[in-house]
């Protein structure tokens, strides 16, 4: 069943900054000019990349059949790679009539049989949220059958957006999984990775940095994910979010539970993967590490800047503009900095009041309507080059002024010191590029 | 001819793709027209995203947003009021298409009383697409359905040179837009409902996804009553055709499963010759017959023994298994949804998803489906021919022509060439 008090809780946050000031919850869909998605989808984004248990939808079509195998986050997990799969009950007039469980449990028994997963995640969606399936009791009876942990995810599209989705995933692992096993040994420097995905690989950009200066990543939600890691996730002794606000409950309540602090970090450019490393090694207070972290910040700093050597006469005095939604209207804005380019203004539209603080000190002009500021910028700015979503092309055509789609599903990890070099290809590839001056040239018959 | 299997609870790899997102699609080809889905915002995003990326183009949909409070104790008419107030703050559509998902049919909105009760206010047709039933092909044909009762004005005229052309959901812009070229070789004056032709054609517009860019007007779909010939492709619209018939008993109505291959062809121009009382088309189409009739001779080798898996809308699977039929390649079809066209296949058929796909796929050669084909075929070492919803692989997804005589060369050529070279490998 939704749970009400939850989702109010989840709201109204302690931790969010925006809740200390005032009242507003964190999302409230708008008929009519709306553009997120919903809360099933942010639980569907938090969850599958545990590519060692079966994510089955519990629903119609429309939820899985065109979200399945559509982001690219990676796994090393050896066994079948079950994030790009999709298993869905495909719910019928039929079962809106006599109720889905049945169909459920059996859904479940196929995949057990069939494929033998560490766990398996059943997500409610509006549908089975209305007919009123009793999901919880179908998990827990077909858990105690084949003695795997079958976890029920009560984040049906209707509840919120993909914030609080992923909010009510955390809650879904923090109470099933977390804590129902006991490690052999704990690590003194052990952490959980708590937000990143592993898109395009962005974690094994510095995991491996990590792993030199002698910190352990014990378990993850859910980036490279295993299922056996999280459910020992509350003996690691540090909690570390990597951009993912919604995550924050958790943690809290981990703080809370199991005594684990939590550091809040991006690894996007240069100097934040750089004070990532140092807040986590702060945390742990050990001096030794300290100068070991510091050691090879200067080494891993070195090593880029003769990477980006090449592309740095390409990018000197550049002037962007960034047009993006949440924790990318800094984020990426800092990474650009760091090969060189000048932010002249990002977009705060759809970002929280926590961003927005954050992105002052980034970027000078915070646009709250870009559609209408922006052409006006790169006029007064003599900008070189639009960052944003498609639907800002045609401005960056108008303009004749170069334009990477960051909305776009990336192909290339933009992650930590290695991203860095592949964030300066691709602005360098746009800023060279002819096709934006061209594209745009009015026909002879126009003139 | 379909082959019994296993009988699952489940899907495993969906196939399915959804009734609302049929629609979506059927109401972007009316030009400056809105779609509404009337659901929880996920479904309007996804569908949004998933043609975003295929047709790499912005796609204009809006969504009631309904939640967990307006789920219980509104029938529908705030969320949608509220949404049509919304979006014409922002904008102003010529239309407003509204169709509802599994969410407000599971709670049963009376979406017409809400239209009714706008109309005033906003132009909208509304259609009931539920997404536990059916799919694209049939969220598409209930969408036009809609469109054919609720928007042509009933005329006493009857402009016998009028000709309406409603395509499938599967037909890319580009193929609506020759269907449309040819007949105009006929000399009618042609009306395409949807009119994907220039709307999601890859075209550059400005203020790119507010509103649909393309397609036909309201006016004209309005002054549609008048057509002398209705003409329906794919067994999915085939319904829609017969509606318009039933509305406007002085019309012609012209059925075809398909307008792919050398004999659907034939019977396609056959019957257009018949009735404007010719006895032979433009040269044109003369010339691209015989280059077809090469082309069958020339691909027969490399098609002739290819074994070939078909997973795609029931309408697609049938036109290119048949079309792959002619040049002697083996087919096995496998189709997203229930559909009368079943019966018609000539190759073995079956309703199906991608894990279906795979137990078959080893014991054949190459595979034609959507972008979910592409790790299988990687998986099996298979040839794969990108068909079908979603595309995210490729490019110039709504340039692509697979019909009439000419795009049969092209599809023959493509996939015979793509054969023989992976072959090679």
């Amino acid at each position: 069943m939704i749970n009400k008090k939850l989702i109010k809780d989840l709201l109204n946050e302690s931790a969010c900054s925006h809740n200390k000031e005032k009242k507003s919850s964190c999302d409230k869909p708008k008929p009519g000019a709306t553009s997120g998605g919903c809360a099933f989808e942010g639980a569907q984004i938090s969850l599958f990349p545990y590519a060692d248990a079966v994510h089955l939808v519990h629903g119609p079509d429309t939820c899985l059949g065109a979200s399945w195998e559509t982001r690219a986050t990676l796994t090393s997990w050896e066994g079948e790679n079950n994030t790009p799969l999709g298993y869905c009950t495909n719910v019928t007039t039929n079962d809106i009539i006599f109720g889905g469980d049945k169909k459920l449990a059996e859904s479940i028994a196929y995949i057990v049989k069939h494929k033998n997963p560490k766990a398996i995640f059943v997500y409610e969606t509006c549908v089975t949220a209305m007919i009123g399936d009793n999901i919880d009791f179908t998990c827990k009876e077909a858990s105690a059958q084949f003695n795997i942990p079958i976890v029920p995810v009560h984040a049906p599209g209707f509840v919120g957006g993909k914030n609080l989705g992923s909010r009510l995933a955390g809650e879904a692992v923090l109470d099933a999984l977390v804590g129902t096993k006991e490690p052999k040994e704990i690590h003194p420097y052990g952490i959980n990775l708590i937000g990143d995905y592993n898109v395009t690989g962005d974690m094994w950009q510095y995991v491996p940095i990590l792993e030199r200066i002698g910190i352990k990543v014990v378990a993850t939600l859910s980036g490279d994910g295993r299922i056996e890691d999280i459910c020992q996730a509350h003996r690691a002794k540090l909690n570390v979010i990597v951009c993912a606000k919604s995550l924050i409950t958790l943690c809290r309540k981990m703080q809370e539970r199991y005594s684990i602090p939590y550091v809040s970090v991006s690894f996007y450019g240069k100097r934040d993967t750089s004070n990532a490393i140092r807040s986590i090694v702060n945390a742990f207070g050990d001096e030794a590490m300290s100068e070991r972290a510091e050691k090879i910040i200067i080494e891993e700093e070195a090593k880029l800047e003769a990477r980006l050597l090449p592309y740095r006469e390409i990018l000197k005095d550049k002037k962007a503009i960034l047009n993006t939604g949440g924790n990318k209207s800094w984020s990426i804005a800092s990474a650009l900095q760091d090969i060189g380019i000048e932010v002249v203004a990002t977009s705060i539209r759809k970002a929280t009041e926590e961003d927005i603080a954050i992105a002052k000190t980034y970027v000078p002009i915070l646009m709250k309507v870009p559609a209408n500021e922006q052409a006006k910028l790169i006029d007064e700015h003599n900008i070189d080059i639009l960052l944003a979503g498609g639907r800002s092309l045609y401005t960056a055509l108008k303009k004749k002024v170069a334009f990477v789609d960051v909305n776009q599903e990336k192909k290339v990890s933009y992650g930590a010191y290695g991203g860095l070099e592949n964030l300066a290809i691709d602005v360098c590839a746009a800023l060279q590029n002819p096709v934006f001056k061209l594209a745009g040239k009015a026909a002879p018959w126009e003139n | 001819m379909g082959k019994l299997k296993e009988i699952k609870p489940l899907h495993v790899n969906p196939l399915k793709l959804s009734q609302p997102m049929g629609a979506t699609l059927a109401f972007l080809g009316i030009k400056n027209c809105m779609p509404l889905m009337h659901g929880a915002q996920g479904c309007a995003s996804f569908t949004k995203v998933l043609f975003t990326r295929h047709f790499n183009d912005p796609i204009a949909i809006q969504t009631t947003a309904v939640n967990d409070i307006t789920a219980v104790i509104d029938g529908g008419e705030y969320s949608i009021s509220e949404a049509i107030t919304n979006i014409t703050k922002k904008v102003t559509p010529d239309l407003v298409g509204l169709f509802t998902t599994g969410l407000t049919e599971t709670k049963g909105d009376d979406i017409k009383g809400a239209s009714l009760l706008l109309k005033d206010k906003q132009a909208i047709v509304w259609a009931h697409t539920p997404d536990f039933e059916g799919g694209l092909e049939s969220g598409w044909s209930l969408s036009v359905q809609s469109v054919i009762s609720q928007l042509i004005e009933p005329s006493t005229k009857l402009n016998k040179d009028k000709v309406l052309l409603i395509p499938n959901v599967n037909l890319s812009a580009i193929e609506v837009e020759k269907i449309k070229e040819t007949l105009e070789l006929f000399d009618f004056e042609v009306y395409a409902l949807p009119d994907l032709s220039d709307s999601l054609d890859g075209h550059l517009g400005i203020k790119q996804g507010a509103l649909s860019s393309g397609g036909i007007s309201v006016e004209a779909i309005k002054k549609l009553g008048d057509t002398g010939l209705v003409i329906t492709v794919g067994r999915s619209v085939k319904k829609c055709g017969e509606l318009f018939k039933e509305k406007h008993t002085q019309s012609t109505h012209l059925h075809f499963d398909s307008l792919v291959g050398l004999q659907a062809c034939d019977d396609f121009y056959g019957k257009l010759l018949t009735c404007k009382g010719l006895s032979k088309p433009h040269a044109s189409i003369q010339r691209w017959r015989k280059r077809l009739q090469d082309t069958l001779l020339d691909t027969h080798f490399a098609l002739g023994k290819a074994k070939v898996i078909i997973a795609d809308e029931p309408d697609n699977a049938y036109a290119l298994s048949q079309a792959l039929g002619e040049v002697g390649t083996k087919v096995h079809a496998i189709i997203a949804q229930r559909s009368d066209i079943s019966e018609a296949f000539t190759c073995k058929v079956q309703i199906g998803d991608f894990e279906d796909v795979e137990i078959l796929l080893p014991s054949f050669d190459a595979i034609i489906s959507n972008y979910h084909a592409e790790r299988l075929a990687k998986k099996y070492h298979k040839a794969v021919l990108f068909r079908g919803f979603p595309n995210y692989e490729q490019v110039g997804i709504g340039l692509k022509n697979n019909i009439l005589y000419e795009g049969t060369c092209t599809l023959l050529c493509e996939f015979a060439n793509m054969m023989v070279h992976h072959e090679g490998h």
